[in-house]
């Protein structure tokens, strides 16, 4: 059934639950589930309510725990967060999208190889601001920070860059972009068309459900 | 219930399947498809839903699928299971194999470009003295590319290139951008055509067998679609040595079953095809079955060029083309490698923010700036057919139906590297000339297998000691099998492959309906 018809046959069960009870159950098959069981007529499997509740998404009332990254490590994403993606003309930044927060629960759930990248990255980039500026990345100002970025000017290549925290700064501007943009936030502020993701996406989209029920 | 007596038992219901459905249903022929996926209502197993729902924020499920670069957060589900119907590799040399199980299979979801193979590929080895040539022409397959293109209604305008031969195709005359027409004058000074993009324009939402070839079998009353139905082994009757039908498992139940038919034609797509042989132990007496895996390298972005005169919002619509091969065309001419690759490109995107140095705010002006400006470029480029890339079962995994799985061995070589390198050099000078601003140029492809047009492994030819099939996709060794996908490929040529494989399919299921009819089979 299309959108439009199943909207449709909802406005008309709403108007009219008078008609909508006075329809006979449709029979059901030998060994299908019962008409009659402890759900009450129609059951669990054929219950024809269109009661509609409002509910909340738990990001609206919520943040995320972080247990990934290690204090410092995760003070080092957040400050490169606001540096790669600040609020910009009134859209979210990669802060207030939880960008930072994202990332460490996608990074505790990715492969070893990319973990290793983000643990390697974000070390080396509190080691070398330690080393020029006597403290950690999160410490330092804007100016100090982005002179640790200059690598990323460095152009683009298919392979990855050899140096560790080179490679990490790659990654990491293009992941807290798109955590960034495609976040709750980004696309609500955008009028709901959201940045893209690594492998498309982006915006809006038609979900496939599993295969393994069809 | 008595079971039916088939004439022709199908496996595989994607292209060469569905036209295998197609074509003898239609010559009256009773044919059983056996397909392993579900027949899906796209309608209910598809759901809207916004980017920030989804759990990983449209960035994928770590490690879902590691070989599908095309697959994304929303579409992850369309793709065949890595874990359920997995496949082996050395993890030096990766191969990306990427599979779709529904009815109409992989031809649901392909980017529609139909091409037809031109005597440069036919007769390859005539050329250059690499590998075989196929056993038939251009000439051969003509007839049916005419009669498959009008069912797909392929777009496309008459060029006249010997190397990409003219189709009958819905003219297309839309007018060529600016864009474009600066490319193209560019390109020209060097020799190298641009032309349409041939595209299937199909009907409604899809150019498949879905929706052009398994109604109107299903019309003549001749065909059964079972779904849900993975083939694990060809049946033989050991006297006479031919084919007598298909053990399937089913998916749900994991039932095993077996049909009769009197002939069986396969169309798994080119991989599966020849998983199913290898599995029976049938067909191979030229020992090469499983070998000869090739397919066109590609990489997306190959060029990424700035048009300065759609730079700040200038507005000018883009456009696109196709380029095909023009390199080794002449017999005399010097690379440093043989054969040659197409690109296909498009004018009027914004570039990857990866080209950019910048980030934040600056990174934010940076694309404003050059939104809509840009040129960019897929090369996609011949991968030659070398014995030594193969596939074969590897006995110590099995999928989820029990079935050994595929270990697949392949690689590219200095001809595929050297070709890559071309392309980027000299495509980037084209761009240059036409005074565009090159961002990046990336001579490095994907895996082998990315391309999705995987062929040979079952390859056709005259000889049955170097060939699998003969010129009408019949197995040397078993009259009463057919084979009738990208396996069949003898090369892979620079072109997208699927108008062959229809055409072959075709072909191969009239001479299967016309030697049925004469008792030859």
């Amino acid at each position: 059934m299309n959108l439009k018809r199943r909207r449709f046959v909802q406005t008309l069960a709403v108007a009219t639950p008078a008609i909508a009870a006075a329809q006979q159950p449709a029979p059901s098959p030998a060994g299908g589930p019962s008409q009659t069981g402890p759900g009450g007529r129609g059951g669990f499997g054929m219950m024809e309510d269109t009661t509609k509740i409002d509910v909340t998404p738990a990001d609206a009332v919520a943040r995320m725990v972080t247990k990934f990254f290690n204090p410092d490590q995760f003070a080092a994403l957040e400050k490169l967060g606001a540096i790669f993606m600040p609020t910009m003309k009134g859209a979210p930044g990669a802060i207030d999208a939880q960008a930072p927060q994202f990332l460490d629960f996608l990074l505790s759930e990715s492969l070893p190889d990319r973990q290793k990248i983000y643990r390697t990255g974000l070390d080396g980039l509190n080691s070398q601001a330690k080393e020029r500026f006597h403290m950690a990345f999160a410490k330092l100002s804007e100016e100090q920070a982005v002179q640790l970025l200059e690598p990323l000017k460095k152009p683009w290549t298919y392979d990855a860059p050899s140096d560790p925290v080179e490679h990490f700064l790659r990654v990491a501007k293009q992941d807290i972009r798109t955590a960034t943009t495609n976040s709750r936030e980004y696309v609500m502020a955008s009028g709901g068309s959201g940045g893209g993701g690594r492998r498309g996406g982006g915006g809006t989209g038609l979900y496939w459900l599993s295969l393994d029920q069809a | 219930m008595a079971i039916p007596e088939y004439d022709v038992l199908i496996v595989g219901s994607g292209a060469s399947g569905g036209m295998a459905a197609y074509t003898l249903t239609k010559r009256g022929l009773k044919c059983l498809l056996l397909e392993a996926g579900p027949s899906v209502d796209f309608a209910k197993q598809r759901v809207m839903k916004p980017v920030y729902e989804l759990p990983y924020r449209g960035l994928g499920k770590p490690g879902k699928l590691p070989h599908v670069l095309q697959a994304n957060e929303f579409n992850a589900n369309q793709w065949v299971d890595e874990q359920q119907v997995p496949y082996t590799h050395d993890p030096k040399t990766p191969y990306n194999w990427v599979r779709v199980r529904m009815v109409g299979g992989k031809s649901l979801f392909w980017a529609r470009m139909s091409f037809r193979l031109s005597d440069y590929e036919f007769k390859a080895k005539d050329h250059d003295g690499f590998g075989e040539n196929w056993p038939i022409s251009h000439a051969d397959l003509a007839p049916f590319y005419s009669r498959v293109e009008p069912i797909f209604r392929v777009s496309g305008r008459k060029e006249g290139l010997a190397q990409l031969p003219d189709g009958d195709f819905i003219p297309d005359e839309s007018p060529d951008s600016e864009a474009t027409k600066t490319f193209a004058a560019s390109a020209e000074k060097r020799g190298i055509p641009v032309t349409k993009i041939r595209r299937s324009l199909g009907k409604g939402a899809w150019a498949s067998s879905f929706n052009l070839l398994l109604p109107d079998a299903l019309t003549t009353g001749n065909l059964t679609i079972v779904p849900n139905a993975v083939a694990r082994e060809i049946s033989i009757d050991k006297v006479t040595g031919k084919v007598t039908g298909v053990h399937f498992i089913e998916r749900g139940s994991r039932r095993e079953m077996h049909a009769k038919a009197k002939a069986v034609v396969v169309g798994a797509s080119c991989l599966e095809s020849t998983r199913l042989l290898l599995n029976s132990k049938i067909a191979n007496s030229s020992g090469v079955l499983g070998h000869y895996l090739c397919d066109q390298f590609y990489m997306n972005s190959s060029v990424v060029a700035i048009i300065p005169e759609l730079k700040n919002g200038a507005g000018a619509r883009g456009g696109g083309g196709y380029i095909p091969r023009f390199r080794n065309l002449r017999k005399d001419e010097k690379h440093n490698f043989i054969r040659g690759y197409a690109l296909d490109f498009n004018t009027g995107g914004t570039p990857d923010p990866r080209y950019f140095g910048s980030w934040g705010e600056q990174l934010r002006k940076d694309l404003e700036s050059v939104r809509g400006a840009a040129f960019s470029c897929t090369s996609m480029g011949e991968a030659l057919p070398r014995y030594e890339n193969k596939v074969t079962i590897d006995t110590s995994v099995v999928d989820a139906y029990g079935i050994p799985v595929l270990h697949v061995d392949c690689k590219y070589t200095d001809n595929e590297y050297n070709m890559a390198k071309d392309a980027v050099d000299t495509i980037g000078e084209v761009c240059h000339d036409a005074g565009w601003e090159v961002l990046n140029k990336n001579p490095k492809f994907y895996n082998p297998g990315y391309s999705i047009h995987e062929v040979g492994t079952c390859r056709m030819g005259d000889d049955p000691k170097k060939s699998v099939l003969n010129k009408w996709n019949q197995s040397h060794d078993i009259k009463n099998l057919f084979v009738v996908d990208g396996s069949s490929f003898v090369t892979a040529g620079s072109q997208n492959p699927t108008m062959t494989i229809l055409s072959l399919s075709m072909r191969a299921s009239e001479y299967l309906a016309d030697e049925a009819q004469k008792g030859n089979v």
